[in-house]
This record gives structure tokens, sequence and C-alpha cells, in this order.
């Protein structure tokens, strides 16, 4: 009864926005369209070539293609920002890497304007022997900046991340926390128009937090947007104007994000 | 009519600005790359690049030492013919084995950036060339000293083909990586049997032991030139390591100090390296080109 209501005003969601869309089409930043995205796996994941000729010989290479995302659809507008909610495992994080272009969805689209900064996620994004100086180069480069322009922010990402007497120690010799604070500052710092955030505005000291919260309300009164995984629901509820709630790979609600953080923790509550 | 001719005009520029770009940020990418990699190489070590000069010097020396009386006997330039072989080899052996773990290394990048997978394997193989140029230092050096000791230039016009003769062995080498990499993402014992491959390989090829000596013998012992003869010609041929090392000590120094004549100024054999390199380089590409939409779900 409850999944039908909610299926139901999901629905409504879709009708309007499909009209607003037709009012206005470029505003759009990031358009999700019918996006489904399969895995191939093999019963048995093979990742040797003895395993695979043993198979071939058997004929037993089916791949089964299992499905992260189904049908998922929502859209965001210059300067606004959303939050991606769910269990874990929900696909969520697969989300953002669409969204960043790192996977390519099975069916329908993603169209994204503008330049999306890298995806902030808890999972080392740089290179372990190099030191955190060489990373930042190195990450700048990947960001389409050159050389010259990397050294002018140097300063900037050094004094935010609060990272100046570390900056000639290789990555691998970092804690957890201040491998956040380098890919924060990094990220902050290139003028993105995206910034895809999953689970890292929870991390780092109080002080190194706050700090973060404040920049990320400074950037979004620029005008940045902000996909945000997260399940921290007052923050959530704080930083966007619309939320998706993704459960079982697919979307389960979409729209205003106090709506839908209130369904998402209704839903929470029955299930116990 | 005209409008659509405008459009189309219009987007062939915005592509052709879109791939500009693209090479430009790419080349950024690929210049911090190399610049890492020659350096983590070398990262707590007290003479740090000194080593790219000093390695294939103490490798001569210990294959010198070990080998001069049997495969070098009446050969005065037999530290040369070791030298040669042994730093085209490297560059082919450096450059792969960098190479073929790459794409599974980077996953850190990879999974968090959109990144052309190409920067890797090309990185490598540039980072190869730079130990290269580090390497002719000692090439030039133990030029010097046995031109000295033999009282004979080693030096000769026929040096400058090594300009022409570089881009061949790169397009071969890195061919050869992109293959191997693109198979280490998806069968990860790949990298055993290219270590166990890259001994035989070594052997394999002409490095401290000469084409003609072994030869000779296999005539020796059959009376004639006959199964074995022709068994161990094949298989030196069909090695294109062997052409590359071949040309490379004939310019080097062989063309001048034995008065061989270069046919056309070798450059028939220079075709045969033109050909293996562009084989290699085409079927590299081809096969990295068509997995490595693939590569995100398999690091």
């Amino acid at each position: 009864m409850e999944q039908k209501n909610i299926n139901e005003e999901v629905k409504n969601k879709e009708i309007i926005e499909n009209n607003e869309s037709a009012v206005q089409e470029e505003d759009y930043i990031i358009e999700v369209d019918n996006v489904s995205l399969d895995f191939y796996t093999r019963d048995e994941k093979i990742d040797n070539l003895k395993e695979f000729f043993i198979r071939l010989i058997k004929g037993k290479t089916e791949r089964k293609a299992v499905r992260i995302l189904n049908n998922i659809s929502f859209k965001v507008k210059r300067g606004e920002s959303i939050a991606i909610i769910g269990h874990n495992g929900a696909g969520k994080s697969t989300m953002l890497k669409l969204i960043a272009d790192i996977y390519r969805p099975t069916k329908g689209t993603v169209k994204v304007k503008g330049k999306v900064a890298p995806l902030l996620n808890l999972g080392a994004g740089f290179d372990q022997e190099s030191s955190a100086k060489e990373n930042v180069y190195l990450n700048g480069a990947i960001l389409g900046y050159s050389r010259k322009e990397i050294a002018k922010k140097y300063e900037e990402i050094v004094e935010f991340a609060e990272l100046k007497e570390h900056m000639h120690i290789p990555i691998k010799n970092f804690s957890s926390g201040m491998v956040a604070r380098l890919g924060f500052a990094i990220a902050i710092d290139v003028n993105p128009d995206i910034l895809l955030v999953d689970e890292i505005l929870s991390v780092g000291d109080e002080n190194f937090r706050n700090k973060c919260a404040r920049k990320v309300k400074e950037l979004r009164d620029q005008g940045v947007t902000f996909v945000i995984v997260s399940h921290n629901m007052p923050q959530v509820r704080s930083l966007c104007q619309k939320a998706v709630w993704i459960e079982n790979s697919e979307v389960m609600a979409y729209g205003e994000v106090n709506e839908v953080c209130d369904q998402y923790i209704k839903y929470c509550n029955n299930k116990k | 009519m005209n409008n659509t001719m405008e459009t189309l005009n219009d987007k062939f520029r915005s592509y052709t600005a879109r791939k500009r770009n693209s090479f430009k940020m790419n080349a950024n990418i690929v210049r911090e790359l190399v610049k890492k990699n020659v350096k983590v190489q070398y990262r707590n070590s007290i003479i740090g690049a000194l080593w790219t000069v000093l390695n294939p010097l103490l490798n001569m020396l210990v294959m010198w030492f070990v080998f001069s009386t049997f495969f070098g006997t009446g050969d005065e330039w037999y530290a040369l013919y070791i030298l040669c072989g042994n730093i085209i080899f490297s560059f082919m052996r450096g450059a792969t084995v960098q190479s073929l773990p790459s794409i599974v290394y980077n996953r850190g990048l990879l999974t968090k950036n959109k990144i052309s997978q190409f920067v890797f394997p090309v990185s490598c193989n540039l980072g190869a060339v730079v130990n290269f140029a580090f390497s002719s230092v000692a090439l030039v050096g133990v030029m010097v000293v046995t031109s000295i000791a033999n009282h004979e230039s080693a030096f000769g016009p026929s040096l400058f083909l090594v300009v022409l003769m570089l881009p061949a062995l790169f397009l071969f080498s890195y061919g050869l990586s992109l293959i191997l990499t693109a198979m280490y993402v998806f069968f990860r014992d790949v990298q055993h049997f290219y270590n166990v491959f890259l001994t035989l390989w070594t052997y394999l090829t002409p490095l401290f032991w000469k084409k003609n000596a072994i030869l000779e013998k296999a005539k020796a012992q059959d009376g004639t030139e006959g199964f074995l003869y022709h068994a161990l010609e094949f298989v030196i041929n069909a090695n294109p390591m062997y052409h590359f090392v071949d040309y490379f000590r004939e310019i080097t120094y062989s063309a001048t100090v034995n008065g061989w004549s270069l046919d056309f100024y070798g450059f028939p054999k220079l075709g045969i390296l033109y050909l293996i390199g562009l084989a290699f380089f085409g079927i590299g590409t081809l096969v990295f080109s068509l997995t490595r939409k693939n590569f995100i779900y398999n690091i």
C-alpha cells in the first residue's frame, strides 16, 4: 500500500518535471534520462588465463548480466544541488560514477554540461608512491590545467588542506583524514561547475568538517552544483534542494528534499 | 543547403578544437606521469638518476667478465657488442614491464576521474626513452674507451641513423605494451607468464652470443647446413628484438670499424624495423581500443 503511494507520487513528480523541462530546457546542468547499468559477471570470476582456457574448453564462459541501476531519471538545474539517498549497496555511488563519466550507461543517457571535479570519496584517488605535491600537479593536469595554472593555485590548496609541512611526504604515509582533506582542497580549487561528493563531508576532525561545511555553502551560493551521497539527513536537508532516493537499483522517490527525506525515514522506520 | 554546410563546418571545427584540447590535456598528464615514473624509480637511492647510467654499465661488465672468453674471443669490440644489445633490450624490457600493470596500479586515478586509458602505457614508454637517453651516456663513454684501447675510432657518420631507428623501436615496444597492459587487466597471471617469457627472450636474443658463431657450430656438428642450422636460423630471424639489436650495433660501431657496407645506408634493414614496429603498433592499438571500455569494471 505504502509502496504504491510512493510510486504514484513519483509518477506525478515526473509529469511535473517533464512539463518544467518543456519550458526551459537549457537550464539543466545534469540530465539523467532512463539510465540502466548492467555489470557482466560470470558465476565465478575468472581473472587468469589458465582458468579462462579451461572454461573455454569446457564451454562454460557464459556471462550473466547483473542490473546495478534500473531506469533512473532525474535532472538538476544549474546552481541547484541534489542528494542521492538510500541504503548501502543501492547503487548511489555507481550513480555518481555515471555522472562523472567513469561508467557508461548500458541504456539511456547522461548529459552533463560543465566541468566536473574529481569524485570525492573515501577511496584513494592519488598515486600512493608520489608526494602530496606531485599529486596536486598530477590531479591538476587530469583536470585540464597546465603546470603554470596549477602552480598559481598550489599555495591556496596547501593552505586550505592545512598540510603545509606534509607536502613532500608520499601519499602512502598520509592518514585517511589527510587524504580526504587534500582531495577536497584540490576539488574545490579548480573552479568546477559540478562537485560529486560521496560520504566525504563526515570525515576529518571537527575543525576541518566545519571548514568544509562553510566552504560548501559558500560554493553553493556561488552557483556550484553539488551531487551528494550521504546518510546524514540533516546535512542533506540543509545543503540540497532536491533528492533522489534509490532503493534496489530503482528510483523510489524523487523531488523536493524534505519530502523525499521524510518518505525515506518513514520507510526505514517501518522496516524496523 | 548553405545552412547545413555551415552547421557541419561548425561541428567539424568544434570537433577539432575538442580534439586539440584533449590532446593538450593528455600531454600534460603524460608529462606528470613520466616525471613521476622516473622519480619513483630512484627514490631513496643516494646517487639517484646516476643509476640509469651505471646500471647498463655494470650489467655490461658482468656479462663481459663472464662471457668474453666463450663468445668474445678475437673481438676487441666485444664490450660494445654487449652494451649495444643490452641497452636496446633494456629499453623494451623497461617499457613493457612498467606498462603491463599500469592500468591496474592506477585504479585510484581511473575510478575517480575521466582519463584516457592510453596515457599510462604512453608514459611508461616515454619513461623508458628517458632512461635510454641516460644509458646513451654510458654507451658514448664505452665507445671512447674502446676506441682508445683499439687505436681505432668507433664513431662514424652512420651513428646518425640512430635517430631514424628509435621511432621504430618505440612503436614496437609501445604496441607490445598495449597488448600486455590490456591482457593484464583481465588475466592477472599474464605478469608471471611474461616474466618467464622475458627470461627466455633474453637468452634467445643475441645479447652476448653471436648469430654467426652459433650457426657455424650447428653447421660443424651436422657437417652441412642441416635441420639444426635451419631451425636455429629461423628462431633467430623470427625474433623482432634480433633485428633491432643487430641494426643498432651496425650503425653505432660495426659499420665504421669493420668497414661493413650498409646497403643503401641501411635503409632496407630500417624498412624491416618499421614493418615490425608498425605491425605491433597496429595490433596493440586495436586490442587496447576494443577492450579499454571494460577496464573500469575489472580493476
